[in-house]
């Protein structure tokens, strides 16, 4: 008997722009607008062609990410373009506006890079993610993302499950929960050299084990067929779909297993406005604002695109069981 | 400078930052779709707000400013300043509701309520409409004292403006706290100033 499970992407067949399709419609797009650009001004057009594109990641890390096996589930909704993704987003330690990542993040040296593994497992000690990465298979997954913030995206991601790294470190018995911390390099990264922030550096997130061993949580290398970006998280960042975007912490340097919920940098500073879970919840408002519905990006002047939001931003047949007993207002 | 040119000079000064925003809209209609960011419509709400506190702080400054340097002439530039103040925070009010809340009317009225951010912002808008209203000529002679009293508002006005901003702090609390200091110092400035007037006052009745 032929059993067809569910992998991750919920949203029913056929929708999907294929990606060979969608840069063929960039292209011409580009080829379009820099055209007409290039005729009312054509510094800018210069500018745009290249708007926020350091990937000067190494070669053998470009090599991975351009064989990772292609996208095969099926979403209705349209990608949200590669110049929003990369050029407007939240990656503090280069600055709070969601330009600055963009801006700044050309500076941040990414290689080499490695994870350092800690805490209650049997393969502890640093790596080099060359080693880390030559024992995954990438693939690619179309994910939407939504933002505390109530605005959102749908992203075509590269990497592998977080489960496969997981396993290579072998946690013990006592690893219920796992932490990750960010790069903190002040001279790179002008964030953190901010005396207006109240952020305490290294920006730090944690999932308990079975959201982190779940089959959706992702390990990012890529983003549209590339690696990432560096104000994306480059060279590897986390990405959890069914949280808000703050849990998918960016530029992994450490990995720590413990045994308590670990603290994270949002809950620390407003535990108010975010919890540990993080859950998109559609039935828990933000205190500033409603969680009810979000901003599907690009939105355009007179049609800000609002979408219902749903709940566990539609992954529940996925991650429902994880919280079947919990109070989901009391552990947002 | 006579005082009709002077008036001109600020009435177009005043006006660049729609300006500025109005061929904005126009090119993004044009194509230039990614011109304000994937969020043009969070864009312009942030860019209205921010441009009716610079004019709020300006429309403060007019008096210490000309009691300081003793040009009397900038007292005549008041009146529009405070204006365009309402005018640029009506326009914020307008963008908030029609562009991220399409209006909603049930949405806009709960938000209003439920947020404390956006009750204070509204009790700002609400203070500056009856000063708007009665900023004519016509109304300063019908109610003569009262129309200064009245007018005074303004201060609390300016006050809640820094409230609303300072609620919603995140991580990064520069411009909200500048933004504030300005405030404090401008209204500081007349506490300072008015104390001996109204000592004066005092002793008069």
């Amino acid at each position: 008997m032929l059993i067809r499970k569910d992998r991750f992407s919920t949203p029913p067949s056929s929708e999907i722009t294929p990606h060979s399709v969608y840069l063929k419609r960039r292209h011409f797009m580009q080829a379009g607008a820099l055209s007409l650009l290039a005729a009312a001004s054509p510094v800018r057009a210069v500018i745009d062609a290249d708007n926020g594109r350091d990937l000067s990641s190494p070669a053998w890390l470009a090599k991975q990410v351009s064989s990772a096996k292609p996208f095969t589930g099926e979403t209705k909704e349209a990608l949200t373009p590669y110049d929003n993704v990369t050029g407007y987003n939240n990656f503090y330690e280069f600055g709070t506006d969601k330009s600055d990542p963009a801006r700044y993040a050309h500076k941040l040296t990414t290689d080499p890079w490695s994870v350092t593994v800690s805490g209650e497992c049997e393969n502890s000690g640093t790596f080099a993610l060359e080693d880390l990465l030559a024992k995954v298979q990438l693939e690619e997954r179309v994910y939407r993302l939504r933002c505390v913030e109530a605005w959102s995206m749908v992203i075509p991601w590269i990497g592998f499950p977080l489960a496969q790294l997981i396993k290579q470190c072998q946690p013990n018995s006592r690893a219920k929960y796992v932490a990750f911390e960010t790069l903190q390099r002040p001279k790179e990264m002008p964030g953190q050299r901010s005396v207006f922030s109240t952020i305490d550096w290294p920006y730090i997130e944690g999932l308990r084990m079975d959201e982190a061993m779940n089959d959706l949580t992702l390990m990012a290398v890529g983003l549209y067929g590339e690696m990432l970006p560096n104000q994306n998280g480059a060279p590897i960042r986390l990405v959890v779909p069914w949280k808000y975007g703050f849990k998918s912490i960016k530029s992994i340097v450490r990995i720590h297993f413990s045994e308590t919920m670990p603290a994270t940098t949002w809950n620390l500073l407003a535990p108010n406005e975010y919890g540990f879970y993080a859950n998109v919840n559609p039935n828990v408002d933000h205190p500033r604002w409603s969680q009810a519905s979000e901003r599907r990006l690009p939105s355009s002047l007179f049609s800000p695109n609002r979408i219902p939001t749903q709940m566990f931003n539609g992954y529940q047949q996925q991650v429902a069981h994880l919280y079947k007993d919990m109070d989901l207002e009391r552990y947002y | 400078m006579p005082v009709s040119l002077r008036r001109v000079t600020v009435f177009v000064l005043a006006l660049l930052p729609l300006i500025y925003l109005l061929q904005a809209v126009i090119r993004i209609q044009h194509g230039e779709w990614n011109l304000l960011g994937p969020e043009p419509g969070r864009a312009i709400v942030f860019f209205t707000g921010t441009w009716a506190f610079n004019l709020m702080l300006a429309t403060l400054a007019v008096s210490p400013a000309a009691k300081h340097t003793g040009w009397r002439w900038l007292l005549q530039h008041r009146r529009m300043l405070g204006l365009f103040t309402f005018f640029y925070a009506s326009l914020h009010l307008l963008a908030y509701s029609a562009l991220l809340l399409e209006w909603r009317w049930l949405e806009i009225s709960q938000e209003l309520i439920e947020r404390p951010y956006l009750t204070f912002g509204m009790l700002s808008w609400l203070i500056l409409l009856p000063l708007a209203l009665t900023s004519t000529k016509g109304w300063q002679r019908r109610l003569k004292r009262r129309w200064k009293s009245l007018h005074k508002w303004s201060y609390p006005a300016a006050a809640l403006m820094a409230v609303h901003y300072l609620l919603q702090i995140r991580s990064s609390w520069f411009e909200p706290v500048f933004y504030t200091i300005l405030v404090l110092a401008l209204l500081g400035l007349r506490r300072w100033s008015l104390l001996p007037a109204s000592k004066e006052r005092l002793s008069a009745e």
